[in-house]
């Protein structure tokens, strides 16, 4: 029986099956270093195979699916071997080196959290999101935190939609646990952005990594836009194409925005796919989904592109000296373009 | 501009500056008499070096950074190196509705209105305690807030805008803050309205907006509630009487549980309600200035270059009292002459003074304050 087995600290109410399920726990990590497991041995010791395999897996499906499935956790062995998949994982997403899929690693750990947590006790969301930094008050958030990780680009969770009282936010379980995920996915994301993977990582999965590598280069393509005059579009616009291609996880606003100026000055629904095709949550079929939807090509309506003022309201808007003026983003283009 | 120059400088012998925290860590600003250009991108070290500032160049306008710089002398915000900043409101008359045909002091008393809804928001709401909250008197129409507590410091600007935009009402949803139910009757479905006075935000806020606007009116006699209910938008004289001779005492016991029962009557007011609660901060047009994180501000203590008045302190609890023309004058009584340039009526010091077209000797006080309003030359 591997040494793993024997060890492990029981905290109130985190134990070795909420470790594998939110590796990214400080415990976890605690855990991992009393294992007293070294690099080579996690890499190349069959002990840890299953883990390997494990690891490699986690970044596939955030790479394909945008989120990482859960596995049978029965006994301690399918723990610990889930514990140590993290690590590996998190070593293979680095040593690929793509900002795209740091991007879309982090965002499907945290999704992945943020599905488990629906289940837990209030106390333990508490604990978890108190490691996190985030100060939660049972189902009460201070609105500092809550505006640091709320979607408030979407009506629903704006502030000025939700009951503050005293500085704090009320929200349900299901709310406090999507708040978390951002963080856990912004805590990933930043802790991913500054170490480098040790040379013997490069070396044992020097096969997936070129797989991964060219599924990303598949899926990067750069996209260039014909016809329509892209030097004209009007900087909200603008900044909004250059973030959905370089992989800048786009508000949901911010794709609205986009989408429906783009339609409206004639661009194909497949051209506008291509932008939002290097998006770290990318989902073809969802977002084709929408696009669909929002253009009318499935709906009824065809929805127009918002008003400055909301656009505004929605902290996208950078007005350069030609908005002076300007009410709505498609006058600023005709106007250009005259 | 001889004139004012002469008499800031006697106050900048001696002024009563009030100093920022991080003193070394802000950007500073001036405007100097007769010139257009801001002198950006200063910084000082001590209270002694900006005292030294103000008497040796006399600004006409002073301010500083709400933010707090690594480098606050550098001159791009790359290289100031941001680390965080004040909250600051800014309540300013220009935007006010019919504001041009208000005087000076009717105009600084609607600010005020705006100024006192902001504070049970930032209390209430917000959850800031008095302490955190500074009240200034801007020297020219308007009011500034600041609040400096740990928790906003860091905020971003997109997280800052969702601040301005909850006490502005701005995309607020109706159906987020409302219950609607369909009640099924014999042949109709009746829609009802239910509101929740006891719930925080503005679900609670716009429910007792609601209750206490219905009360009012029911207290009114006929004709007068009938008048007051066509003062909001879309609201005819039909309707409106149709609205008072419906509210009964019995329908009156409803609202106040909460239960609104005639949907479409509800849709009618509570739009126009929301903008009476919300606070009116800053003109549409405007880049909303609370959500700059890098914004200059008025230094309290200093001169306003178009008013002569001081940026003064006001007492949160004394907000009522503060007269503007009388706690942010820092000049004497000697009198002077000037030439009025056009007719006008103004309090000030607490004496009332009616001004005719042409030459008047003139307390030192109101001489700088008509010069620098440009109603008079010296
Ligand atoms: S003013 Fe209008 S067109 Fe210009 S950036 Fe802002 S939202 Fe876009």
């Amino acid at each position: 029986m591997p040494p793993i087995l024997f060890i492990f600290i029981l905290f109130n109410f985190v134990d070795l099956f909420k470790l594998a399920k939110y590796p990214f726990m400080a415990e976890a990590k605690e855990w991992v270093k009393e294992q007293k497991v070294n690099i080579e041995e996690i890499l190349f010791d069959e002990l840890y195979e299953r883990a390997r395999q494990r690891g490699i897996e986690r970044v596939k499906q955030a790479l394909e699916k945008g989120i990482i499935y859960d596995t049978p956790l029965i006994n301690d062995v399918d723990c610990a071997m889930e514990i140590f998949s993290y690590p590996i994982a998190r070593m293979l997403v680095v040593a690929v080196e793509s900002d795209y899929l740091l991007r879309r690693y982090a965002l499907a750990e945290a999704k992945r959290a943020y599905e488990n947590m629906k289940n837990e006790e209030e106390d333990f969301i508490s604990y978890l999101a108190k490691e996190l930094g985030v100060e939660v008050n049972g189902e009460k958030i201070h609105f500092a935190d809550y505006l640091k990780y709320a979607p408030t680009w979407d009506m629903k969770w704006k502030l000025v939609n939700r009951e503050l009282k005293n500085g704090y936010v009320i929200l349900s379980k299901n709310e406090v646990a999507r708040l978390i995920q951002e963080a856990i996915r912004k805590k990933i994301y930043s802790e991913l952005s500054y170490i480098f993977a040790p040379p013997e990582v490069k070396k044992v999965f020097r096969n997936e990594i070129i797989a991964i590598k060219s599924r990303i280069a598949f899926k990067d393509k750069s996209v260039k836009m014909k016809e329509v005059k892209a030097d004209y579009f009007p900087p909200c616009i603008k900044s909004l194409v250059s973030a959905a291609k370089s992989g800048i996880n786009v508000p949901h606003v911010g794709r609205f925005t986009m989408v429906t100026f783009l339609n409206a000055i004639g661009m194909s629904i497949d051209e506008i796919l291509k932008i939002f095709s290097s998006s770290p949550d990318f989902n073809e079929e969802k977002t084709r989904y929408q696009i669909e939807h929002i253009t009318g090509r499935i709906s009824s309506t065809v929805y127009a592109p918002p008003k400055c003022d909301t656009i505004r309201t929605w902290g996208l808007c950078y007005p350069d000296e030609y908005c002076r003026g300007i009410k709505h983003p498609l006058f600023y283009y005709r106007r250009r373009r005259k | 501009m001889n004139f004012l120059r002469r008499k800031f400088y006697s106050y900048y012998l001696q002024p009563r500056i009030e100093f920022p925290d991080r003193i070394e860590r802000r950007e500073y600003a001036f405007i100097l008499f007769n010139e257009d250009t801001m002198h950006r991108h200063i910084s000082f070290s001590s209270k002694e070096a900006i005292l030294t500032y103000f008497k040796a160049n006399v600004p006409a306008h002073a301010y500083y950074s709400s933010a707090y710089y690594r480098i606050p002398s550098a001159s791009t915000m790359k290289e100031k190196q941001w680390m965080g900043a004040d909250l600051i409101f800014d309540l300013d008359a220009d935007h006010l509705p019919n504001i041009e045909n208000l005087t000076y002091e009717e105009t600084l008393q609607e600010v005020k209105k705006e100024l006192l809804k902001l504070i049970s928001f930032l209390t209430e709401d917000f959850g800031f305690g008095k302490q955190d909250i500074r009240i200034y008197f801007s020297g020219g129409r308007g009011y500034h807030c600041h609040i400096s507590n740990k928790s906003v410091l860091e905020l971003g600007s997109q997280e800052r805008r969702e601040i301005v935009d909850y006490i502005t009402a701005r995309g607020l949803e109706i159906k987020e803050i409302v219950g609607e139910r369909s009640i099924y009757k014999d042949r109709y479905i009746d829609k009802r309205i239910e509101i929740y006075p006891d719930h925080g935000g503005w679900k609670g806020r716009i429910a007792r907006g609601i209750i206490n606007f219905f009360k009012q009116i029911k207290s009114m006699e006929r004709e007068d509630a009938i008048k007051e209910l066509m003062k909001i938008e879309g609201i005819g004289e039909k309707t409106a009487e149709a609205l008072y001779d419906a509210l009964t005492d019995e329908r009156m016991r409803r609202i106040e549980k909460g239960m609104i029962d005639q949907a479409s009557e509800f849709r009618r007011i509570v739009k126009p309600l929301i903008k009476r609660l919300a606070v009116s901060l800053h003109s549409e047009a405007d880049e909303p200035v609370t959500a700059d994180i890098k914004r200059l501000i008025r230094l309290p203590g200093s001169l306003h270059g178009k008013t002569g008045l001081r940026v003064t302190k006001v007492d949160i609890d004394a907000i009522e009292d503060f007269d503007p023309l009388t706690h942010a004058v820092v000049f004497g009584d000697n009198m002077i002459k000037v030439n009025v340039e056009k007719p006008i009526k103004i309090k000030m010091m607490e004496n009332v003074y009616e001004l005719k077209k042409g030459v008047a000797t003139l307390p030192e006080y109101l001489a700088v304050f008509l010069v620098a309003r440009r109603m008079a030359v010296a």
